[in-house]
């Protein structure tokens, strides 16, 4: 690709996530959240936003070496520190509705070496300074991409040089985010019609629960009454509808908080916080983590699991087919956004509130009541291959196979 | 051409002089580190946003924050936004540096910036977000005005700041040659840099207690294109390099310095001053400018380039008719025997003598801190949104002193000091 090529690719991507991803209406305001190395992608998104009649775009940098020099040098009292102002920058927006996009780049190796205590205690004082912010969930027209940073493209591809890894890893972006289509906005507009079927088929047979089997994986997974299953859409309660994540190729819904049983085996590492979690199963009983075990990584999990009461409980399950276009390109991306898009995966800690019907308006005392979970994290983790079976079990016991083999059993 | 090493080297003391002599950061502070202009420091800034977090941390630092800008997006901002909308500002980036000063936190300002970073763009949409920011800085321009905290300005060198200076030069090469100024003239260079600051600091010192005792009521200047008499408010107070933070850290608010510096009584200026440089202003480059004074006001301005810019600058607000500081630099200052133009004001205003449209600093006057605006402005201080440095100086340039009784004594000659210290 010459450089005018991929300025013209970046500017087309830039449109798709502006129109599709985050729909952004004329007179409303963005909040774009990035790390230093998103910034050839953000300046094209704020000049898309602009040109789609935004009224102001803001961007809140972080530089994530930054976190590490903190890791390293502070003094590790010091680390529950966290200004005011980390929270009032997002509620300012989030309170008038005002679009979010997110980009998500990390370094998967950041905080590779440092003490798993260290950082868990700066990350539990984030997530509870930010705990406010939850309640904004879905309020507004949100979006996750990401953009080929050299540090997350020379992990995902090591034999490359840093160049060319950025290169390979923006194609891969770019296909999987269908920009190389001839016309972007018609292919999500297929896509996001296919994954609505398997949608709503999944929500008109009522699964009381999931039987996941697979090498290393026995798992059962009861689903709450008023369970949804989500994928590709969401609308939000400001009214626009939009697509929150680029790419995406999933359809989700949250456990029972307290009905997960047996054991499960993750099938690809897990990056938690710049720190990989490899080779690792997970044993539950009523609806908790009892035991784990990881070759690499296991106090990180174990720590991860700590962050509060509930970090050891599920907060989402997601069917994704091995054949997913993702997962075709072979790639271990260390990167959630499209590892979970290439897999069949859970999550550890917290339930999205529409993932249950009427969730948006409970209490959290109801939200749970309903058996969705409350944490202060959301760890996804990849638990699909070629050798999984997923069966749908129905209240009065009968059995559906769902997946077979890592591919959908049921036409729609 | 450094070494990476090398580069490393000279960046991570530089960020050690910031800490211990810039901002004299005491153990157990925060830091916010910020560029106002540009809403956060431009990317460009990073290297010495690292260097200078690393350097906090050890000396005890207990929380340190970057809040990042982009100047590029402020242009797209400028050529796509709606006009009814630069009155749009995040107040998060207000209430987070208030926060801090209140905490008595220290602030560093990074500037990295594109003196030409507006250029070509609308000035009626440059001076309407310019406005919007001033407006929303505010309260924190007052707190900096009387050293609340300790804060500190530096620069890092920028792509384009670095194209801007050397023309000639590719991009590797002017950044190299633009770090190298900004090494040298802050001395990180030196064997031991603190050691060669607290002596310069010294020195500056001795200039403005000499100042200080002599108690003149006005500073005659006058070069071939300039003459111009400012009157001295009586208990004006000279400064140099280090001040008293009100949080009782004693810091030094610029990197480099090399000025001695006051301000002059807003109600009497008279006569004509010609700018000796370029003004980098709202991205813009303000050239070949004069402005003329009666009564202490501006009645006219005149630019060869971007006048209108320079007017609506004047019209921000009655205190930007009106001065605010005035300041002293010889003609061979380590930075004008350098003899190329920064397009920075940091570093041209210690290239040469200056004086500053728009507000005063509250520590220039004698219990300046303590006074209401109006008190301020009835003893000859200046209240502003602005407070806009323009360079006058040049080896053609004499400065008076005059007293209260009419005698008049040399204080600058050629643009040298001729007073012993």
């Amino acid at each position: 690709m010459t450089e005018t090529e991929f300025d013209q690719m970046l500017g087309k991507y830039a449109d798709v996530v502006v129109k599709i991803g985050l729909n952004l209406r004329k007179g409303q305001r963005l909040l774009i959240r990035a790390i230093l190395e998103d910034a050839p992608l953000v300046r094209k998104v704020v000049e898309s936003a602009y040109k789609a009649g935004a009224v102001f775009v803001d961007v809140a940098y972080t530089d994530e070496r930054l976190t590490r020099i903190r890791l390293e040098h502070a003094d590790p009292e010091s680390l529950t520190e966290v200004p005011n102002w980390i929270l009032t920058r997002f509620e300012e927006y989030y309170q008038r509705m005002d679009a979010e996009l997110a980009i998500a780049s990390t370094d998967p190796e950041l905080l590779s070496g440092i003490s798993p205590d260290l950082i868990a205690k700066y990350r539990k004082a984030v997530s509870q300074k930010m705990e406010p912010l939850r309640k904004y969930e879905n309020s507004t027209n949100w979006c996750v991409v990401a953009t080929a940073s050299p540090a997350w493209a020379t992990k995902v591809f090591p034999e490359l040089s840093q160049q060319e890894a950025q290169q390979k890893l923006w194609n891969e972006i770019f296909m999987t985010c269908r920009i190389d289509t001839a016309d972007p906005v018609t292919a999500w507009s297929d896509h996001v019609q296919d994954l609505k079927k398997y949608r709503s088929y999944l929500n008109d047979q009522r699964f009381a629960a999931l039987a996941y089997r697979g090498p290393g994986t026995d798992l059962t997974i009861g689903l709450p009454e008023k369970h949804l299953w989500q994928g590709a859409e969401a609308e939000f309660k400001n009214g626009i509808t939009s697509i929150p994540n680029l790419p995406t190729e999933e359809v989700f819904t949250t456990p029972h908080k307290d009905k997960v049983e047996g054991t499960v085996t993750a099938t690809r590492p897990l990056n938690y916080l710049g720190a990989m979690i490899e080779d690792f199963s997970l044993n539950f009983a009523n609806g908790r983590v009892v035991s784990i075990s990881a070759k690499k990584g296991e106090e990180t999990l174990r720590k991860l699991i700590e962050t509060d009461e509930n970090a050891g409980r599920l907060g989402e399950a997601a069917l994704v087919p091995n054949s997913s276009p993702i997962s075709q390109r072979g790639i271990l991306f260390y990167n959630t956004l499209f590892d979970e898009n290439a897999s069949c995966h859970i999550a550890l800690g917290n339930s999205y509130r529409e993932s249950i019907i009427g969730g948006d308006d409970m209490s959290d005392e109801e939200f749970e009541a309903q058996g969705g979970n409350k944490s202060l994290v959301h760890t996804d983790f990849m638990i699909g291959s070629n050798m999984l079976d997923i069966d749908g079990i129905k209240a009065d016991g009968s059995r559906t196979p769902l997946m077979r083999s890592g591919e959908w059993a049921v036409e729609v | 051409m450094l070494s990476k090493e090398q580069h490393q080297e000279l960046l991570s003391r530089y960020a050690e002089a910031i800490i211990k002599v810039g901002l004299n950061l005491r153990q157990g502070q925060r830091l916010i580190i910020n560029n106002s202009i540009v809403r956060g420091v431009p990317p460009a800034g990073r290297t010495l946003a690292l260097a200078v977090t690393k350097a906090a941390y050890q000396a005890g630092a207990r929380y340190v924050e970057v809040i990042w800008g982009d100047e590029e997006m402020n242009r797209l901002r400028l050529q796509h936004a709606p006009d009814d909308s630069f009155g749009e500002y995040p107040k998060f980036h207000v209430s987070a540096i208030m926060d801090m000063v209140k905490n008595g936190d220290a602030l560093l300002t990074i500037s990295a910036n594109d003196p030409d970073v507006y250029n070509g763009l609308d000035a009626a949409r440059v001076a309407a977000l310019q406005k919007a920011h001033l407006e929303n800085w505010k309260d924190i321009s007052a707190h900096i005005s009387r050293n609340s905290i300790n804060w500190c300005v530096v620069a890092a060198a920028s792509p384009a700041w670095a194209a801007k200076m050397f023309p000639g030069l590719n991009s590797e090469e002017a950044m190299a040659k633009l770090w190298q100024a900004i090494f040298e003239t802050t001395r990180a260079t030196e064997p031991d840099p603190v050691a060669a600051w607290s002596e310069h600091i010294k020195k500056l010192r001795k200039r403005a207690d000499y100042l200080q005792a002599k108690k003149y009521s006005a500073l005659h200047y006058r070069s071939p294109n300039t003459d111009l008499t400012l009157g001295l408010p009586p208990g004006h107070k000279w400064i140099s390099a280090q001040s008293l933070a009100e949080n009782g850290v004693v810091f030094t608010a610029n990197m480099p310095t090399e000025e001695v510096f006051t301000l002059p009584d807003r109600f009497r200026a008279d006569g004509t001053v010609t700018a000796t440089f370029p003004l980098s202003h709202a991205g813009s480059l303000i050239e070949d400018f004069s402005v003329t004074f009666e009564n202490g006001r501006i009645v006219k301005v005149h630019a060869k380039r971007n006048e209108a810019l320079l007017q609506k600058l004047v019209d921000t607000d009655e205190g930007s008719t009106r001065l605010g500081e005035v300041a002293l630099v010889p003609a061979s200052s380590p930075i004008a025997k350098r003899g190329h133009l920064f397009y920075n004001t940091l570093f041209d205003e210690n290239a040469s003598c200056h004086i500053a449209i728009g507000r005063a600093y509250r520590f220039t006057l004698i219990g300046g801190e303590e006074l209401t605006d109006e008190e301020f402005i009835s003893a000859g201080g200046n209240v502003s949104l602005n407070h806009v440095d323009f360079m006058i100086g040049s080896p053609e340039l004499d400065i008076d002193g005059l007293k209260e009784d009419g005698t008049r004594e040399p204080v600058m000659k050629q643009g040298e000091w001729v007073i012993e210290v």
